[in-house]
């Protein structure tokens, strides 16, 4: 055991860097609809990340996800933009982030004392009543039609395109390829503080809480404060996203965020694996990018016929859709505990296989850990 | 831990190793990538017309982002169908400019996330858009069409679309719909001074749009509007029918749906509430004709539209409509047909007008477009494309429902121009 | 006057509708602790079924048929998707997640079906109306309201006096000791989702009935209005869930009627104002208002 913990940790440790080379190349050789999905998903992963440690760590529901997307989102548009303040962009971004936790602490008197699915229907109000306002102040949020979000500018490099267009090794560096990069940035800031805080002190709080308020309580954790703690990062992690979502779409519009949305955050982190923030990753990409990839090829399939081609056949979106929906229950009746889970007992499969062949300096082999181990969860 | 230290070290050499050469891999690589000598996409072909992104030396590309799967599913079929069939015929000419044209057509389900990622797949390759469905989808994708210059007929048709160069909505809005509607009740319902319209609308841009429109012309008249907005999803207007009553409407406009618009006069009829009901173009389809609706909405229901009945005697219209149901013999016929196939006519002028200027690029195409005064394709009244801050006609039709006549429409009034209009544009 | 009474009696249609779709979703969530994104689908089903089959089988012969089949298919799902997950908490959530995955597969193939049409559903009411001193009803309303009620009474009546009833709320009690006292559980849960879809297939009815113009593709999209019904009144509550829709039903019938009065809140508040509603009441009462109290006492 001791020693196959730092055989682990190291193994992770080389192939982080080769991970992070991996992910600075797409720019290079992908098109923009690629690189879109790309930041669509980034962008969902930093929401998912925020969803599954209110949802993994503190066992609390929120179907109001969409909501704090939208005022980060619409919180940039308007502080950096015209009508609006117009503050520096970078400034505004770290406002809107700031602006969706304000949002989630406003909050905070329901979060503290509603539980589960009742939180997760009374957050669903704030989509709602969100929804109403984005349409309704027009001044602000450019209403129906939304309003034009300005692009980033960090030191005098903006993140879109410029003429002429810069080329980095013969490749054109446009929008979307600059963007991905302070996608890849936001977000390995967002991994390494959320783990950072899963680890933390009032991590494990939040964990003990989920697991038994009362037990959590009796140890001295204060319930209703960690609990509104745990919304507030939850809505600024949800914050971050909708800025970069924002600058992904380049054009903010109500109707995005809607109930859908917010059942497709809900989603990701089920489908990832609960409480994990790797878990949330493959959650956000898998909802993301499966859907967009699905409508683009599906025409490839047999009995799929070109959009608006045939009467009463199925065409390449409804195929898609019909793909997705299956998928969504096949990874939960194989993998209740999430694309993380599958990962993890494949990991292990592998690696018993492994230590099964000679190998000289082979670790000692890992008593088969029950992998589906889980602490009594609380009652939704 | 002996073991360990080392794979430790190990570790850590091959992981610099690993970076290093992957480094290396990617400047060696980003030389053949596709990317990099993607640059000059734009020149001159054989016959010496300039060309750009979605222009061959024997195809033109065209692009049409619409909804085939969500709530304008019947909509976004029949402006494909007709659009495509307009292709054929094109090409069957001989196409435009010497080039065949081909229609690359996306589904995105009313998605605007779906509809941003389309748009970022096939931008690159199409010259111009004749169809995108789905005030969301336009609105998310102004800014990009602007940008890259795409000429665009969006499936819309709200005033706040107006104003952008490669932006063009067809027709009139509606606003200018409204005040011809107002204009034709006090003119043959006997509205006068003092009475009060209610005005059932969308909220968004399509509903507030109308009422601008509506209040405008209200107020021009003396008459007051009491508005009701409601959501897409609300198809039972009991409650905004009392609230009506309670107000004494003596008639009613409504912007929304088809299935609001059945609900809206179903009930007024049910509940004695007798008065004339006009609707914007979208709010009827010819499915209402078979809901228990049908009698009291060929009582009740007037309709104001850009474009005239599909079952109008207009030669063009009625060749149409011929070839049209003879392609797709089980497909119904409705507005959609007609706007769709308008829509793609229009765009093959635009084209030929802009190959004979000597280039088919984007600018040129949109400069083109806007060098139209009098587009005329027999299909409805001529527009005028050359004022971005115009409607491009201010000609209004009145059409009646009717459950025996193709596309479950007759023309009541030909198209004019209400007399307010003028003044209406020049003050906003 | 007229007005007010109008609107009662619309807010009270309404109320009645929306029971039958919440009072599915705390039957379900009761007995297997799954929020069930997948009932406006089998809303939809049962409608369609009535739809197609009513020129056939007339209208009584085609709703029946239509409820028989939704709840044989709802009982299915449960049965042999979701139960495969176990029963105790953590797979209730993930249960609720498939729901949606199996409400993605059913709409889209509903809505293809479907298309642009509006469908009748051939129901004997048409449009219509009654006459009650100064006020007019739609029949078929006043039918939504009769119909709810004998339906609703059934439903207390099933949970209170049968044996089925006793074992899902021993269920629902307290999982392991009811399993322990040899209640089936799997039978029990699939029970309790055969009546759910039988309920939301005798909604749809409603819904799409004369002051609505037919079914739609988007009709199923009506449950979502009973989520905060059935969060009013306390989710494991079936006198909740009748009370939330009737106070959510009225809600939404006065701030439409009075929306002229109301202008300040913005035009278009009506569909907001549940919403509203429910807020302030889980602020008040956590758990609903006729929920169990959940805090533990330490």
């Amino acid at each position: 055991m001791s020693d196959r913990l730092p055989a682990a940790l190291t193994r992770r440790r080389a192939s982080l860097p080769l991970l992070a080379v991996a992910l600075c190349l797409p720019p290079f050789y992908l098109d923009a609809f690629w690189l879109r999905i790309g930041l669509f998903s980034m962008a969902a992963a930093i929401g998912a990340v925020g969803l599954a440690l209110l949802s993994g760590t503190a066992g609390q529901l929120s179907l109001g996800h969409a909501f704090f997307l939208a005022v980060g989102a619409y919180g940039y548009a308007w502080l950096a933009g015209e009508p609006g303040p117009g503050l520096p962009p970078a400034l505004a971004a770290l406002l809107a982030v700031l602006l969706a936790g304000a949002a989630g602490g406003l909050f905070s008197p329901v979060a503290a004392r509603v539980k589960g699915v009742y939180l997760g229907i009374a957050t669903l109000a704030l989509v709602f009543l969100g929804h109403h306002v984005l349409l309704t102040a027009d001044s602000v949020t450019g209403g129906f039609n939304g309003r034009s979000v300005p692009p980033l500018t960090l030191g005098g490099f903006a993140f879109a395109r410029s003429d002429p267009e810069p080329t980095v090794l013969g490749v054109p560096f446009g929008a979307e390829e600059r963007l991905w990069y302070l996608g890849l940035a936001l977000f390995a800031f967002t991994w390494f503080t959320a783990r950072g805080l899963l680890r933390s002190r009032p991590g494990r709080a939040l964990a003990a809480l989920r697991d038994s308020e009362t037990a959590a309580s009796v140890m001295g954790v204060d319930v209703a404060r960690h609990r509104s703690a745990a919304f507030v990062v939850s809505s600024m992690y949800a914050g971050l996203a909708g800025v970069l979502l924002a600058l992904a779409f380049r054009r903010v519009v109500p109707d995005y965020f809607s109930l859908a949305l917010s059942v497709d955050y809900l989603a990701m982190i089920v489908i990832g694996g609960l409480g994990s923030v790797a878990g949330a990753t493959a959650g956000a990409v898998f909802v993301t990018a499966l859907p967009l990839l699905m409508t683009r090829y599906a025409d490839q399939l047999p009995l799929v016929t070109a959009p608006g081609s045939a009467e009463g056949a199925v065409g390449p979106t409804e195929a898609a859709r019909y793909l997705y929906g299956a998928a969504i229950v096949l990874v939960l009746l194989y993998a209740p505990d999430g694309l993380h889970g599958l990962a993890r007992r494949a990991r292990d499969r592998v690696r018993r296989r492994r230590s099964r062949a000679p190998a000289p300096d082979a670790v000692v082999p890992p008593p088969s850990q029950p992998t589906a181990a889980r602490t009594k969860e609380h009652t939704p | 831990m002996n073991t360990t230290h080392r794979t430790r070290r190990t570790r850590r050499r091959t992981a610099k190793a690993v970076l290093a050469g992957a480094l290396a891999l990617l400047l060696a690589a980003t030389g053949c990538s596709s990317k990099a000598d993607d640059g000059d996409k734009g020149g001159e072909a054989a016959d010496g017309v300039r060309t750009g992104p979605g222009v061959g030396a024997d195809t033109i590309r065209l692009g049409a982002l619409t909804d085939l799967t969500g709530p304008y599913a019947t909509l976004g079929k029949s402006i494909v169908q007709a659009q495509q069939m307009w292709a054929e015929e094109t090409n069957a000419k001989g196409g435009i400019c010497d080039r065949t044209v081909e229609i690359v057509v996306k589904d995105h389900g009313y998605d605007v996330q779906k509809a941003v990622t389309a748009y970022a797949d096939i931008a690159p390759d199409v010259v111009a858009l004749p169809q995108v469905i789905g005030s969301p989808v336009v609105a998310a994708l102004l800014d990009d069409i602007e940008r890259d210059k795409v000429l665009t007929f969006p499936q819309a048709w709200a005033a706040s679309l107006l104003g952008r160069d490669a932006v063009q909505v067809l027709g009139t809005t509606y606003d200018v719909d409204m005040i011809a509607a107002v204009e034709f009740l006090t003119r043959t319902k006997g509205l006068k001074k003092g009475d009060t319209i209610g005005h059932v609308h969308f909220e968004g841009d399509y509903g507030a749009n109308a009422l601008e429109g509506s209040t405008w012309a209200a107020r021009k008249a003396g008459l007051k509007v009491t508005g009701q907005k409601i959501k897409a999803t609300d198809t039972d207007l009991s409650a905004q029918v009392s609230a009506l009553r309670k107000e004494g409407v003596k008639a009613v406009l409504i912007s929304a749906g088809p299935a609001q618009t059945a609900s809206l006069v179903g009930v007024a009829a049910s509940r004695g509430l007798k008065v004339p009901v006009v609707s914007s173009a979208p709010g009827f389809a010819p499915q209402l004709m078979k809901t228990p609706a049908a009698p009291a909405l060929a009582a009740m229901l007037s309709i104001v539209s850009a474009a005239p009945a599909v079952s109008s005697d207009l030669p063009g219209v009625k060749d149409m409509v011929a070839s049209y149901r003879k392609k797709y013999p089980d497909s119904p016929v409705d507005s959609g047909v007609l706007s769709g196939y308008n829509a793609a006519q229009l765009m093959g002028a635009d084209l030929k007008k802009a190959c004979e200027a000597g280039g088919l690029t984007r600018e040129d195409v949109v400069k083109a477009h806007r060098a139209q005064t009098n587009a005329d394709t027999g299909l409805g009244t001529p527009q005028n494309f050359s004022d971005v801050d115009r409607p491009a006609s201010v000609e209004t039709y009145v059409l009646k429902p009717d459950a025996e006549a193709v596309g479950g429409v007759v023309n009541a009034e030909d198209a004019h121009a209400a007399p307010g209009v003028e003044e209406y544009l020049s003050a906003r | 006057m007229t007005t007010l009474l109008d609107n009662i009696l619309g807010g009270l249609a309404l109320g009645a509708v929306y029971a039958l779709v919440a009072l599915g979703f705390v039957v379900i969530f009761k007995a297997s602790g799954v929020l069930n994104f997948a009932h406006g689908s089998l809303l939809l089903l049962g409608g369609y079924l009535t739809a197609v089959l009513h020129d056939d089988l007339g209208f009584a012969g085609a709703l029946a048929l239509a409820v028989l089949v939704t709840a044989a298919l709802a009982g299915a799902l449960d049965r042999f998707l979701l139960q495969r997950g176990g029963q105790d908490a953590h797979s209730a959530h993930v249960q609720t997640i498939v729901t949606i995955g199996i409400d993605i597969v059913l709409l889209t193939d509903l809505s293809r079906r479907i298309g642009g049409d509006l469908l009748s559903l051939g129901d004997p009411w048409g449009d219509a109306v009654t006459e009650l001193g100064p006020v007019t009803v739609a029949d078929s309303r006043l039918a939504a309201i009769v119909v709810s009620a004998v339906v609703i009474g059934a439903v207390f009546a099933l949970f209170r006096f049968t044996s089925w009833g006793l074992s899902l709320r021993a269920a629902a009690e307290d999982l392991e000791a009811a399993a322990l006292m040899g209640v089936r559980l799997g039978r029990v849960r699939a029970g309790a989702w055969c009546l759910a879809g039988a309920l939301a297939a005798l909604a749809a009815v409603f819904l799409a009935a004369f002051p609505a113009p037919g079914l739609e593709r988007t009709t199923g999209q009506i449950a979502l209005n009973a989520f905060p019904a059935a969060i009013l009144g306390g989710l494991a509550s079936p006198a909740g869930a009748l009370a939330g829709s009737l106070i959510i039903g009225l809600t939404e019938a006065f701030v439409v009627g009075y929306q002229s009065e109301l202008h300040v809140l913005g035009e278009g508040f009506g569909d907001v104002a549940p919403y509203a509603v429910m807020l302030m009441v889980l602020l008040v009462r956590p758990t609903g208002l006729f929920g169990a109290k959940g805090a533990a006492r330490v």
